[in-house]
């Protein structure tokens, strides 16, 4: 998605950024959700030219055919789109005092396009904004979908579920997204692609942060050795966490202010390839329609995720499935279901780099953005929401960065690397699958 | 990177002291003067003059020696007062500037002796405060401190020192800075032999599956630190003989810059002089590490700060005071092997060297001294070391690298202020 906003700057170095490529029909012909991009550039000189006449009855017309217009791009181009009516039929359910494990699988179900949808608007108000706001609008809205649950979450008092969801995305986005990515760009290209491994190892080095900043509470914890018991993990995990913050603040600083040449993708003979070839330069909608689409965006997906939160448990019961199962594993997938299709197609384009920046990208960004975000709202809610992320959690997140971070170092892939990550993510799968959480019945009791 | 310290410490002395070219010209005199066959009397002048003019070298020519009244200052108040607190901080900081002349009387007494036993002189005395701090404490039978204090001062090398160093670098020179991957590889390779180490003797302990309870866990970190003994003893040998050429810094062009642009050659006290003074520096070093560590609980109940934090974060930052300084210095000078060589070379040898020693050593006094450092401060250990060993594998360092090391200090440094490290707890 942000491969597209280089033209209009130069070098708007945000492939490696915080971003999800969600709008991959932007790309044109190649892309499995073929839009009628076409018709839509020759409608968009209409709307200027409609609004220049003067008879009021004449600009509510146009008014209203602005918005049509907008509806027609924005919501009937994408055949992913053929989900949203998911999202109302989750609601008409709950409603009737439907199970809730239909709820809970109608609403995943009708997120998914809004995810993307509400990813599509981020970009075409960063087209507006210019690189830097861009970039930053990615880096906080690109995982917009899990922040939303987790706030839900936090607010009902399910931190567990919070925490089970972040991980999981996490996770997800390391071994399953990067893995389809490798495996189908090795099938498909026939060679060994290559990357940037310096972005590779500054992103490695952020996730090892914030695996040291959720292996500490939980070691503290699980040893008994802290200071005031149930106290010293909370003020650690939010210490840590205004630490996390500001790292991620550096880290984006670094990433499009100081280092942008360190960002530019590469093609297989290592010299920077020239952007432009088939991009569009042009945003599809107006900056005011971009901001209030994801306003609109946000408030459904809003919505949604409070159904989404309030059946989760009940799901639990109904499938016969551990609650950490559902948030680890089925949670995230859904969640992440547009970015894995974007990094399966760049690598596929030998745009590896973009792949990486939408895989490894995110989860630096929910690692060190995303939780701690949810401890410091956590916080100002009163909830007791740490980084104490539980042992077994903890090793599954400690053993994937080591894991990913080895793989990348290289700067080369091919097929078996991705088999391999998607072979890890099949094992960390099962585990959770016969994982019961020890902490379950002691979430929302008060610790001593 | 030992070796080459006795180069690295010269140019440090120059930004502290002056060069002491006209007490050579005097020593000189006064060597003549007393072969001359004068009067005894003169003689004795000439002596008193040498000791005068060995001082004024050696004592008054660095700034950071304005620190040195603050160790009597110690001894005054435990003396009078029962201030523990107030010993406590006093000894700390009169223990930075005599820990820093321990470093230059090492560097000048190398001169003398040719970089081989030079290069063992700095490998031995480069840590000479923390060994003497370990050695107390262990007299005093305080295990646990030895354990907390040399873990503290491998963390402060490995993240604070480097942070910083490459923090400074980064944003003073704007530019990436490259140094010699292949020495990053092989140090990283030795920490990482020295938390296999430490890992093993802890999870026997905490997963319960040891032969003889209480007994194997010492029996095994006796033999493991025997065997990281040899481990760096040939690690000196690879380091001083045979690999000199992997060594040799590099500028930006990867292009060997040639040694001895800005060294200085010339001593500035004589070979005598140097022992005597590293004999009385140490002295000094011990007198103060005595106070240091009897002190260190009671500043620990007195201020109501864990222990942990205290041993592990305060006691190295005062002891690697001067690392730090001369690691910044180099990097921004550009000479980003030098401050490497400082930095994880220390910590390599504190891993390597002084905690096998401090093992053996309590072997020899009886005291239970071993290698199990309790679950959460291998662990920190452990992820430490895999953060530094991953970001250096690359041979390139820019501000941001620097960051995220210090920042990763800091949330050491917090997880240690919420620690209660008396080795207790339920696994």
């Amino acid at each position: 998605m942000d491969y597209k906003l280089q033209p209009v700057s130069g070098r708007s170095q945000l492939e490696m950024g915080a971003l999800n490529g969600e709008s991959v029909h932007e790309l044109g012909d190649e892309s499995p959700y073929s839009p009628e991009k076409e018709t839509r550039k020759l409608c968009s000189p209409k709307i200027e030219h409609g609004s220049s006449s003067g008879n009021s009855q004449a600009s509510i017309n146009v008014m209203l055919r602005n918005v049509y217009k907008s509806i027609k791009i924005v919501v009937f181009s994408n055949k992913l789109n053929l989900l949203i009516p998911f999202g109302p039929i989750a609601i008409i359910v709950k409603k009737l005092n439907g199970g809730h494990a239909w709820v809970f699988f109608l609403s995943l179900l009708g997120i998914t396009p809004l995810a993307e949808r509400l990813g599509y608007a981020t970009e075409q108000l960063a087209v507006y904004t210019g690189p830097t706001v861009g970039g930053l609008l990615n880096a906080t809205f690109g995982n917009a979908t899990e922040l939303i649950i987790s706030i839900y979450a936090l607010k009902s008092g399910m931190v567990r579920v919070v925490q089970l969801s972040l991980l999981g995305s996490i996770l997800s986005n390391m071994l399953l997204v990067l893995g389809c990515a490798f495996f189908c760009g090795g099938l498909v290209c026939h060679k060994e692609q290559r990357f940037k491994k310096e972005t590779a190892v500054v992103n490695s080095g952020l996730l090892l942060m914030a695996v040291m900043g959720l292996l500490f509470p939980a070691v503290l914890h699980y040893t008994h050795t802290e200071v005031h018991s149930g106290q010293s993990e909370l003020a650690l995990s939010r210490f840590s966490s205004c630490i996390m913050l500001v790292a991620y603040a550096a880290y984006l600083f670094f990433q499009l202010k100081s280092h942008r040449n360190l960002y530019d993708a590469l093609n297989e003979d290592g010299s920077p390839i020239e952007e432009g070839s088939n991009d569009n330069e042009i945003a599809e909608i107006s900056k005011w329609e971009s901001i209030i689409w994801l306003f609109i965006m946000t408030t459904w997906i809003s919505i949604l995720s409070e159904y989404l939160v309030h059946a989760i448990e009940g799901t639990s019961i109904a499938w016969n499935m551990p609650l950490t199962f559902i948030s680890v594993i089925l949670l995230p997938i859904v969640g992440n279901a547009a970015e894995h299709a974007s990094a399966i197609m760049f690598a596929i384009k030998d745009k590896l780099d973009i792949s990486l920046g939408v895989a490894i990208g995110s989860s630096t960004q929910i690692s060190m953005f995303g939780i701690p975000f949810s401890v410091v709202v956590g916080w100002m809610m009163g909830q007791r929401m740490d980084l104490n992320f539980q042992l077994f959690e903890t090793a599954t997140l400690f053993i994937t960065v080591l894991v990913v971070a080895f793989m990348l170092q290289e700067g080369t892939s091919n097929y078996f690397k991705g088999l391999m990550l998607i072979l890890c993510y099949l094992i960390v799968a099962a585990s959770f699958f016969v994982h019961e959480d020890p902490s379950q019945g002691d979430d929302n009791q008060p610790k001593t | 990177m030992e070796g080459g310290e006795e180069d690295q410490q010269s140019p440090i002395q120059r930004s502290f002291s002056s060069p002491g070219n006209q007490d050579e010209l005097l020593k000189i005199t006064a060597e003549s003067g007393a072969s001359s066959g004068g009067s005894r009397a003169s003689s004795i002048v000439t002596l008193i003059y040498v000791v005068y003019k060995s001082i004024r070298t050696v004592v008054f020519s660095n700034k950071l020696n304005l620190l040195l009244p603050f160790g009597p200052a110690a001894i005054l108040v435990q003396e009078l007062t029962d201030q523990t607190a107030w010993v406590f901080f006093l000894s700390l900081v009169g223990v930075a500037p005599l820990a820093e002349r321990l470093g230059f009387a090492t560097e000048q007494l190398a001169f003398y002796t040719g970089p081989t036993v030079g290069g063992l002189l700095n490998a031995t005395f480069g840590n000479a405060t923390e060994l003497i701090i370990s050695i107390f404490a262990l007299k005093s039978g305080l295990i646990r401190i030895v354990q907390l204090s040399l873990l503290g001062s491998i963390l402060s090398d490995l993240l604070l020192v480097l942070g910083c160093a490459f923090f400074c670098g980064g944003l003073v020179l704007r530019k990436e800075q490259l140094f010699n991957k292949a020495t990053a590889g092989v140090n990283s390779g030795l920490l990482l032999v020295a938390v296999m180490g430490l890992l093993l003797p802890t999870v026997l302990h905490y997963t319960h599956t040891e032969v003889y309870f209480g007994k194997s866990e010492l029996a095994l970190s006796r033999f493991s630190s025997c065997t990281m003994l040899v481990t760096y003893a040939v690690y000196l040998y690879f380091q001083l003989k045979s690999q000199s050429n992997l060594y040799v810094s590099l500028n930006e062009e990867g292009i060997q810059i040639e040694e001895g642009v800005d060294d200085e050659e010339a001593p500035q006290i004589s070979k005598w002089e140097s022992v005597i003074w590293l004999l009385v520096i140490t002295t000094c070093v011990s007198i103060l590490s005595e106070y240091l560590v009897d002190t260190i609980e009671g500043t620990s109940i007195a201020l109501n700060i864990p222990l942990s934090f205290i041993s592990v974060i305060l006691l190295p930052l005062v002891g690697n005071a001067v690392d730090h300084a001369s690691a910044i210095t180099f990097a921004m000078k550009d000479k980003l092997d030098i401050t490497l060589g400082v930095s994880i070379g220390s910590s390599t040898q504190i891993a390597l060297f002084v905690i096998p020693f401090s093992v053996v050593l309590g072997w020899i006094m009886g005291q239970a001294m071993d290698l199990n450092f309790q679950l959460f401060e291998t662990t920190t250990l452990v992820v430490s070391v895999l953060v530094v060993a991953l970001m250096l594998q690359e041979g390139t360092s820019h501000y941001f690298k620097g960051l995220i090391f210090l920042l990763c200090y800091l949330i050491v440094a917090a997880s240690f202020f919420v620690h209660d490290s008396s080795a207790g707890g339920q696994f």
